[in-house]
């Protein structure tokens, strides 16, 4: 859990235009420890350029951004992931040349290796101190699930610890994805960005990949923010939802809230989906 | 191959060509002993090279100006300080410059980064060519203290080596993997915690160091220098062209390339030059259509892919030969019934 009161991650009034166009227009939304958020919107709405500006790879023209308080608005990525933000990219972006074990320790060598994992050695004897308690040095520290400990901790919560030497290109684009969020995992994050990640799954592959993301949540303490397209999956499993409609955040809520909401209807959802019981 | 078999394996191979480096001078002649030298040379700016620019994908064509750089320090340097010194002085310098060129240009990719750096090396040779003759009222510079050809020659052959042990060793650091990622895409390992300007930036700095001490080590084997000698964009693009037939990638592979230009250059340069020029486009090209990763890359099983697409690409040629045949034939008799 976080060591520090108030949200981990804010948007203050984030405002980002490409010339003429407001692509987000000034959101405010803030994200806390151990929640599981959802954001959806048509294409077009802004959600990945709000998560680019989430994660510093596009500088916000206005507002502000700050990680457990601190601002980090103009920073460079790479002091996103070392504050603990973490994200996946609407197309996988891996590490071709590298193996699965390659490309999750990348993430471990750089910004993961600022939090040390809770606890160390095998996976039988984090679980039997788990169970008995242990006095100092094997005492949980808190921050990172042991099950982020090494790459292949790390490659067996995403199910991939049988392809660890197979390199990424020779893999399926299901289980490039499945990288992905193992690559931002290796990072030891407090809050994942995750944009998409279900696009093109088959309906099993889906379900697989709901279950992994609530998975990071409850049993790796991590906050999850997770733009998807396929909105049932989505409003089943998260506990809160924003909805972006040009550029700007039209409804903040509970799914079952959001489902109800006049405006979310119009510009999204549309009367079919409401009826055929979306949450 | 485990990894730390494969270390082993590398230092021992580095071990015993330095050896044989060593005692070459011993027992060759003096034709032989500078063809060694020029191509030691070429291992120690093309290892480099490629430590920095293969593995973050950022082809650089400032080498000559790094090199010159050092040329022109140790020749101003020698008549004050002792030759390490002045080598040591050469590579400090050609680094400050690299900072601050990167600095500037390291923020481009791909043809826009290539082209800067190539102008800004450009930029250097002509405000140097117009200082020594505004200022300093003269076009080169005589070398009058010279150290002894086997002092550059091992000098030579040390920085070769140390380029070799660095590029080993930084295949297998942190800050090698962190360019491998830049190199794989930058983007991304920015947000898995990467400082891609500072990696970028020293990386450059690592390669123009090395190309800056053997500018300043090979600078006395002139004895006269001037700009166009130093900054020669040859030695630039001849370093490029070494990485990539090589293996921009590999460790060894820009070793192997840079005997092969050596010999090459030795023999084909004086008595035909145009053939060396052609000789090194012809590779080139071959080496981009059919061996990407370059000469280090070749493996007895590439050799076997090639015979087998040969033989099937000439299997087709006959099988449509006759199946012309086959038409003609029909097409003859029709005629001839028809007649």
């Amino acid at each position: 859990m976080s060591d520090v009161a108030g949200p981990l991650l804010e948007a203050r009034h984030v405002t980002v235009r490409f010339g003429g166009l407001i692509a987000v227009d000034d959101i405010s939304a803030s994200f806390g420890a151990g929640e599981l958020v959802g954001i959806i919107g048509p294409n077009g709405a802004g959600k990945t350029t709000f998560f680019n500006a989430l994660s510093g790879v596009m500088v916000p023209t206005a507002g502000r951004l700050l990680a457990r308080g601190r601002d980090l608005t103009g920073a460079r990525p790479h002091r996103y992931a070392r504050h603990g933000i973490a994200r996946t990219f609407q197309t996988p972006r891996v590490f071709a040349e590298m193996t699965l074990a390659e490309n999750v320790r990348f993430g471990l060598r750089f910004a993961g290796r600022r939090r040390r994992a809770e606890t160390w050695g095998p996976a039988w004897l984090a679980a039997w101190i788990d169970r008995v308690g242990a006095p100092w040095p094997w005492r949980r520290r808190p921050g990172v699930s042991w099950l982020l400990r090494n790459e292949l901790s790390i490659l067996n919560v995403i199910g991939l610890a049988h392809l660890a030497d197979m390199p990424a290109a020779a893999v399926t684009p299901s289980q490039q994805r499945l990288l992905e969020i193992g690559m931002a995992l290796a990072t030891r994050p407090r809050i994942l960005l995750l944009d998409e990640v279900a696009a093109g799954l088959t309906e099993s592959e889906l379900q697989d990949m709901a279950q992994l993301i609530r998975r990071v949540r409850d049993e790796l303490d991590i906050t999850v923010v997770w733009i998807e397209h396929a909105v049932t999956t989505l409003l089943r499993h998260v506990e809160r939802v924003l909805v972006l409609h040009q550029g700007r955040m039209i409804a903040d809520g509970t799914p079952a809230e959001v489902v109800r909401n006049a405006e979310v209807i119009e510009a999204y959802l549309g009367d079919e989906m409401v009826e055929e019981g979306v949450a | 191959m485990p990894e730390r078999k494969v270390l082993w394996r590398d230092l021992l191979v580095l071990a015993a060509l330095t050896g044989w480096a060593l005692a070459l001078p011993h027992y060759a002649s003096e034709f032989v002993a500078s063809l060694a030298l020029t191509c030691f040379m070429y291992i120690a700016l093309a290892s480099s090279w490629a430590l920095f620019c293969g593995l973050s994908r950022y082809l650089s064509l400032a080498t000559s100006a790094f090199f010159g750089i050092g040329a022109y320090t140790s020749a101003l340097a020698l008549e004050h300080m002792p030759w390490l010194h002045a080598v040591a002085l050469g590579a400090l310098l050609a680094a400050a410059v690299a900072l601050l060129m990167g600095a500037a240009v390291l923020h481009l990719r791909g043809t826009y980064f290539a082209v800067l750096t190539f102008g800004m090396t450009e930029l250097i040779r002509h405000a140097l060519s117009y200082f020594e003759k505004q200022v300093s009222g003269t076009v080169g510079r005589v070398l009058t203290i010279v150290p002894e050809r086997n002092t550059v020659y091992l000098t030579v052959l040390a920085l070769a080596v140390l380029a070799l042990a660095t590029s080993i060793a930084v295949r297998r650091s942190r800050f090698g993997l962190a360019l491998a990622g830049i190199g794989s895409d930058e983007q991304r390992a920015q947000t898995l915690g990467v400082g891609t300007r500072s990696v970028k930036t020293a990386g450059f700095a690592l390669t123009a160091a090395f190309a800056g001490a053997v500018g300043a080590a090979m600078a006395v084997r002139w004895t006269y220098i001037d700009p166009p000698t130093v900054f020669n964009p040859f030695i630039g693009f001849q370093t490029v062209l070494i990485a990539l037939i090589g293996g921009a990638t590999t460790l060894w592979g820009p070793l192997i390339a840079a005997i092969v230009f050596s010999l090459l250059a030795e023999t084909l340069r004086l008595q035909l030059p145009q053939l060396y020029m052609m000789a090194l486009g012809v590779l080139l090209i071959l080496c981009v259509l059919h061996l990407p990763g370059g000469v280090a890359s070749l493996r007895w099983s590439t050799f076997a892919a090639w015979w087998r697409d040969t033989r099937q690409w000439w299997r087709e040629r006959r099988e449509e030969d006759t199946e012309q045949e086959r038409k003609a034939r029909r097409q003859r008799d029709r005629e001839t019934r028809n007649v």
